[in-house]
């Protein structure tokens, strides 16, 4: 465990997951996510913040700041007043500084019935943060004067956080004596006119989740899986409309929730990466080929074994002893140089599942449905977020691109698939 | 509920278009409802400005000090001569090249201008102990004042006209250009000579050639596609 429990000021080191997100940090670019959920009445903002002061000192994990070591960034108690709520805007998940909003890496915002968290990548993985969200939701609406007990994903404000809540997983478990090598292949990125600074397209889709249970079981695959495939031919007949010099595979850079795997109550980072791939140099895939590739490549790859032996990858950087007396300055350097010439390249859109959120029953007469937003790209691409609440399974795509052509496609599959889609969208859009 | 005819999806009451295809939505059971609010806010947001504070103190500290202190060295130990101005001199250079980190929003116009000014004074006191045959204002001052004009002027040239990285090129060769005359031209001036261009004479040569090819590359949309596929990195 790396919080030092003894100390009176506690710090905490950054996590493996958590070591990368701020070296890739630039003036117009932060890992940042959203979470959000949307009740059924108006949010009033004052008993929000009421509920964000109430809430947050029971995640000491996120009431903290970013600091700067020789060696090693490091996570220490932010005591600053804040943080606080604010009204909504129409392009989240913008860059957050470290030294601004007094040092705060997570946000609130409200707008109508939604409430919506932002949350820092070096903090903790979207399984983490939805701990928070339901939490303060839960506190919320307490507020408000509704029963709300504690337990399924609402934790108890009375109690001292576990011990376990703060670990960093990763060092517990990686433990592989075999390292697959990282490195994969180039593949296809999609080509699109960046969008001004400060923009971020959205565009939601909400889902029955009835009539997509039903279209996956028609494929004999689970919803993920059906998803993966359905985002893996929008890629694809996106190259092709193209018409691209040379064909490269397409790939989605998948992040999957290591808590199913390896137990855990971690709040913070959680998380490996896994790339579904279709390689249309090898002929032509349809739609039921590429179902029959992802569910295959899913079965094989996730699993205990090879994702132990990939998260030990990991570990094995900060592990190594030489690695760890390098000044920060160059590990950033180096970090940043191989995220944008090699990891940045081995995946043509991002696609995260956070599955079906529960809330205490009570909770479900207050709240509507919960949205997820992967964030700003690193590059020029289109990152797709999934999570399910109820009766909704919602799918948004945030992208700093003008163009929608992946999206459109992915969206128009659903429509013919007989899946009934409702869009919305921040984008500006001209007739 | 309306439906994009393209896209067979249901769009949000407030939507006037598909935000997938921009296909206008023409219901006349049910026209796009402009009061409802929207799903997203029109608002948008801007990260705050980063709190720079100590980071100022501690640096206008550090250097308020070093000059000081070597003032009064100079006054009351090592008194042979003005060495301390120089480093006076340095330390306030320094603290007027670091004023765009303390100050986030000050303009880079202005920025130039004073580092321009600080370099300006930093000859000025090197002539004052050094005045030899007037060179600085013969040949340091204009110098300054020249690269702080051109300098200006890429500035201006890049964040007001956007310049792609093929017309900045342009830009900063014809500035090199312009500024290898201007030493030559004053070095004549000061060694009383008369004025001529001879070895600056090559290097305009040089910046004239490649400026017209980039020119020409810029002013040909096929030739500029053609160059920015292969120089890709």
């Amino acid at each position: 465990m790396n919080k030092r429990l003894n100390d009176k000021n506690p710090w905490y080191r950054l996590d493996l997951s958590a070591i990368v997100y701020p070296t890739l940090q630039r003036r117009n670019f932060s890992s940042v996510y959203r979470l959000s959920v949307i009740l059924k009445e108006r949010v009033e903002s004052d008993l929000l913040q009421r509920a964000v002061d109430l809430t947050l000192p029971r995640f000491p994990t996120f009431k903290v700041a970013m600091r700067k070591g020789v060696f090693w960034r490091y996570l220490e108690p932010n005591h600053r007043p804040g943080p606080f709520v604010e009204p909504d805007i129409v392009n989240p998940c913008m860059p957050m500084f470290f030294q601004s909003s007094n040092r705060y890496l997570i946000r609130v915002y409200y707008y109508e019935c939604r409430i919506a968290l932002e949350v820092f990548h070096s903090l903790s993985d979207g399984g983490g943060a939805m701990y928070l969200l339901r939490t303060m939701t839960a506190v919320y609406l307490r507020l408000k004067g509704y029963e709300i007990p504690d337990g399924q994903g609402v934790l108890a404000l009375t109690e001292e956080p576990d011990p376990e809540e703060l670990e960093d997983a990763y060092m517990r478990y990686a433990s592989s004596k075999v390292r697959p090598p990282r490195s994969r292949e180039k593949t296809y990125r999609i080509r699109g006119t960046k969008e001004p600074f400060y923009t971020l397209n959205i565009i939601t889709g909400i889902l029955p989740v009835q009539q997509v249970l039903l279209v996956s079981k028609k494929y004999q695959v689970s919803v993920t899986e059906y998803l993966n495939a359905v985002l893996l031919y929008a890629l694809l007949e996106k190259q092709k409309a193209d018409r691209v010099f040379r064909e490269l595979p397409v790939s989605i850079a998948m992040p999957v929730n290591l808590r199913r795997f390896f137990p855990s109550k971690t709040l913070r980072n959680f998380i490996t990466m896994v790339y579904p791939c279709i390689d249309p140099r090898m002929g032509d895939y349809t739609f039921e080929d590429i179902v029959v590739q992802v569910h295959h490549f899913m079965r094989y790859y996730i699993n205990d074994k090879f994702l132990n032996a990939d998260i030990t990858t990991n570990a094995a950087v900060t592990r190594n002893p030489f690695i760890r007396v390098v000044p920060l300055f160059f590990k950033d350097f180096v970090v940043r140089q191989f995220y944008k010439r090699v990891q940045d390249k081995q995946s043509s859109a991002g696609l995260t599942n956070l599955g079906i959120v529960e809330t205490p029953a009570e909770m479900k007469n207050y709240v509507e449905r919960f949205d997820v937003l992967m964030g700003q790209p690193f590059s020029a691409r289109t990152n797709c977020a999934i999570v399910s609440y109820g009766e909704h399974l919602s799918i948004s795509f945030a992208s700093s691109i003008v163009e929608a052509d992946v999206e459109r496609l992915f969206f128009r599959k659903l429509v013919k698939d007989g899946i009934h889609v409702k869009i919305e969208s921040n984008r500006k859009t001209e007739v | 509920m309306s439906y994009c005819v393209n896209c067979g999806v249901e769009l949000d009451k407030t939507c006037s278009v598909c935000p997938l295809c921009n296909t206008g939505v023409h219901n006349p059971k049910q026209p796009v409802d402009r009061e409802a609010p929207a799903p997203f806010p029109a608002k948008r947001g801007y990260a705050g400005p980063v709190q720079r504070t100590d980071v100022t103190l501690l640096i206008s500290i550090v250097l308020a000090v070093t000059g000081c202190v070597c003032g009064l060295l100079n006054l009351f130990v090592f008194q042979k001569s003005h060495w301390s101005l120089y480093v006076i001199g340095g330390c306030v250079l320094l603290w007027v090249f670091c004023l765009p980190v303390f100050f986030h929003g000050m303009s880079p116009y202005v920025s130039i201008l004073l580092d321009g000014a600080g370099i300006a004074m930093c000859f000025g006191i090197i002539a004052w102990l050094h005045p030899g045959n007037g060179w600085y204002l013969r040949l340091a001052f204009p110098l300054s004042v020249l690269t702080t004009v051109l300098v200006l002027l890429f500035a201006i040239w890049v964040r007001q006209f956007h310049g792609s990285v093929l017309s900045c090129s342009a830009l900063a060769l014809g500035e090199v250009a312009v500024f290898t005359m201007a030493v030559e031209l004053l070095v004549d001036l000061m060694q009383k000579d008369p004025p001529g261009i001879t070895w600056s004479a090559i290097v305009l040569t040089c910046c004239v050639i490649i400026d017209a090819a980039l020119i020409t590359i810029i002013r040909r949309t096929r030739l500029r596609e053609e160059v920015r596929r292969r120089m890709h990195i």
